[in-house]
């Protein structure tokens, strides 16, 4: 048969090097409303769950005895698990239903009840709910900064752009494990140069991440992960036991800490249990309320690939980020990982989040170009920030950026290339060269960076870790070094661990170290003109990008 | 002297030996703060004290920068949690409060002793006796008792689901 050019044409589109199955609910390969999820229930006898979901207690697993014990609000669950689960959805979306009354009743219900409930919901009706469910009242943005060198002078150039261009929250990891200690006092230092009071954190293996916390190198951790069936958990080296112990270890030490989860881990990790992919991922949110964290990160995270193969998968995304937002839990919404080849698909993905406004956005947008993101690339990434601040102007959305002149970026990156310059003589690591700095101030990405030594850098990073270096060390080098704002800025951060304030659910700081959470700025939106409204000081810095010219002068 | 009495004698020595000189965390005067008084830094900064006892207000840059204020110095208080967790429980966050009463009681414990623990909570890592003298530890030597319930709690279910070490 000779080809149709029409098909010739369309093969040839990016959309076409993207993998897509149909469903096989048997092992789980299927977004939502698999025959195989459990029918909601729930019986209580004597103040006690003893049976959840069609199951008895005597036939728990580890994960349904740990959301029986810690997850679901007893005294209202009967009520609540008798409303029929389409009166439910109405709720969800109804603005004439506060957000108040709609959390008493979904974090009294069962995981396959709320499941029930959001699969009702087109994704404009889902969007609609976002909006109300929203812990905070405004929405906010997280991105990556890292590189395939482990380069912390562009790490701290890269983290500080990314804090004039309005990220609340920055998140690094590593290439070389070794380099974490650098890597986390890069990305603080830069940011903080950038604008005073974002939090940072180093994603990196679970102990080692909360001994960073410990000695101040990081103000936050989110790479807590948990999963949805009892073997891929084991698989991960955790229980939800362990997972809550750890999340108490980090308030103990005033740090903010939210857990990790996604739709597909399971079914990635081949123990989906027959069960889709939304209702496992609903088990993962009831064990990260459970276990008393104050949030997520999720809509399918890592995995995105998974569920975007699938029918309904990015709709499924959308619904685990309603999940959590029903428990009360602040979102950090995904929208990271690569996910397509379709910068149509890739756009499409991330309205669901980006028109309705979420705690985070992203989790994380990559501050740098793509080639250097070492969390397996970004669905955004430094080389979309106009198309993301114009989306934003089109659509009047706020999406926590701002545009920016070419100015201000290169000055913040050279003042953080300075900065960290001066850091690492005072605590008297490797040399970092003015033309190192030079590079980062104008550097689009790592290929522009000169190479560094990287056995003395690991020597030295080892050394400050066995000297017992803390962010004290860093406030004290800093101001040494003459720069006392910066100083004082790390300094601000550590008093955090003081008030714990911003441990709370949604918990961001202003540049003045003024904590803005779901308590004292919690959503409020029952309607049109109501909740978080882009104020007119906040629309001119929308609206100002810099490609716009005054038609008068045509 | 009973186990109760003997766990708020050892909790009274551990906040001594944090600086602490209030009551005991593990009972703090119900309803003390509530969401009104948040954020406390802000609300009612005359509350807030480091885990070494140093108020609030008696913190600054320059004391860092001297060396009157070191890393020890930026601890968490663990009344300061216990406060946090009545804010929680005041806008219905419950299960938030009591990851922040257990966190209130690890305060005492060290780095090191911490991380170790919960290494010993992951599968496959310690036997039934071994996670029930972890707890035992915890309870007595550092008046951890939300803790080491949830710990003994583990315990069982680990148990029973097979995930304990081989003995």
């Amino acid at each position: 048969m000779a080809r149709s050019k029409r098909f010739e044409a369309l093969d040839a589109r990016p959309v076409n090097q993207d993998g897509f199955v149909t469903e096989w609910p048997e092992v789980g390969m299927i977004a939502m409303e698999n025959p195989g999820d459990p029918k909601p229930s729930i019986k209580i006898e004597n103040g006690k769950i003893v049976e959840l979901d069609g199951k008895k207690r005597a036939d728990f697993d580890m994960i349904d005895t740990f959301i029986a014990d810690h997850a679901i609000k007893i005294e209202n669950a009967e009520a609540a698990n008798a409303l029929d689960s389409l009166e439910i959805a109405r709720k969800l979306v109804d603005f004439n239903c506060p957000r108040s009354e709609v959390i008493k009743i979904t974090t009294a219900l069962t995981p396959a009840k709320l499941t029930e409930a959001v699969s009702q919901l087109t994704v404009v009706e889902m969007m609609q709910a976002v909006n109300k469910l929203r812990a905070r009242e405004m929405p906010a943005n997280q991105c990556h900064v890292t590189n395939v060198k482990d380069n912390p002078v562009q790490i701290a150039a890269d983290a500080a752009e990314a804090a004039v261009r309005g990220f609340a929250e920055q998140e690094t990891t590593v290439g070389i494990v070794r380099y974490a200690p650098f890597n986390a006092m890069a990305i603080m230092i830069g940011a903080n140069v950038g604008r005073p009071g974002i939090l940072t954190q180093c994603a990196v293996e679970e102990a080692t991440e909360l001994d960073l916390g410990m000695k101040g190198f990081t103000a936050y951790a989110e790479t807590v992960s948990v999963y949805g069936t009892e073997p891929v958990f084991i698989d991960g080296d955790d229980t939800p036991w362990s997972k809550a112990f750890l999340a108490s270890c980090y308030a103990s030490r005033g740090l903010k800490m939210r857990f990790t989860s996604g739709t597909g881990s399971e079914v990635q990790m081949g123990y989906a249990e027959g069960k889709s992919m939304l209702y496992l991922e609903a088990r993962c949110q009831y064990i990260t309320k459970g276990a008393g964290s104050q949030g997520t990160q999720n809509g399918s995270v890592s995995c995105c690939g998974v569920p975007a193969a699938v029918p309904s998968g990015i709709r499924a995304m959308l619904a685990e980020n309603l999940i959590a937002m029903a428990l009360d839990l602040e979102c950090a919404s995904s929208n990271d990982q690569t996910f397509t080849h379709s910068d149509l698909r890739r756009v499409a993905r991330s309205l669901m989040q980006f028109a309705p406004g979420t705690d985070f956005i992203c989790s994380g947008y990559s501050a740098t170009p793509n080639y250097d993101n070492m969390f397996a690339g970004s669905n955004w990434d430094a080389d979309d920030y106009d198309d993301w601040n114009i989306i934003q102007r089109d659509l009047k959305i706020d999406g926590g950026l701002s545009p920016v002149t070419e100015d201000e970026v290169v000055a913040a990156r050279n003042k953080a290339a300075k900065v960290i310059q001066a850091l690492f003589r005072e605590l008297g690591l490797t040399e970092i060269t003015d033309a190192e700095v030079e590079a980062a101030t104008y550097a689009r990405g790592s290929q522009d960076m000169p190479d560094r030594n990287v056995v003395e850098d690991l020597k030295a990073a080892d050394g400050m870790l066995k000297r017992g270096v803390t962010s004290v060390d860093f406030v004290k080098a800093l101001y040494r070094a003459g720069y006392e704002d910066v100083a004082e800025s790390i300094y601000n951060i550590l008093m955090q661990r003081i008030s714990a304030d911003y441990l709370h659910t949604s918990a961001i700081l202003t540049k003045d170290f003024k904590v803005v959470s779901a308590v004292n700025y919690p959503n409020d939106y029952h309607g049109p003109k109501t909740g978080y409204q882009i104020s007119d000081e906040r629309w001119a810095q929308i609206k100002n990008i810099r490609q716009a010219i005054d038609p008068a002068t045509i | 002297m009973t186990q109760e009495e003997m766990i708020k004698q050892v909790m009274a020595e551990v906040l001594k030996n944090l600086g602490g000189s209030d009551a005991p965390a593990a009972k703090p005067a119900a309803g003390s703060v509530s969401s009104d008084q948040y954020p406390l830094a802000e609300k009612v900064p005359e509350k807030l004290k480091s885990a070494s006892g140093k108020a609030y207000a008696e913190f600054s840059l320059q004391k860092v920068i001297s060396g009157e204020l070191t890393s020890e110095d930026f601890r968490t208080n663990p009344q300061t949690l216990i406060m946090q967790a009545e804010v929680a429980e005041s806008v219905g966050r419950d299960a938030f409060g009591r990851n922040l009463r257990r966190a209130a009681e690890l305060t005492a414990v060290p780095d090191a002793e911490l991380l170790a623990v919960y290494n010993a909570l992951r599968p496959y890592r310690s036997t039934k006796a071994e996670l029930l003298a972890i707890a035992d530890k915890l309870e007595t030597q550092y008046g951890c008792k939300i803790s080491a319930g949830f710990i003994r709690e583990a315990a069982g279910v680990y148990e029973e689901r097979g995930r304990l070490k081989a003995e």
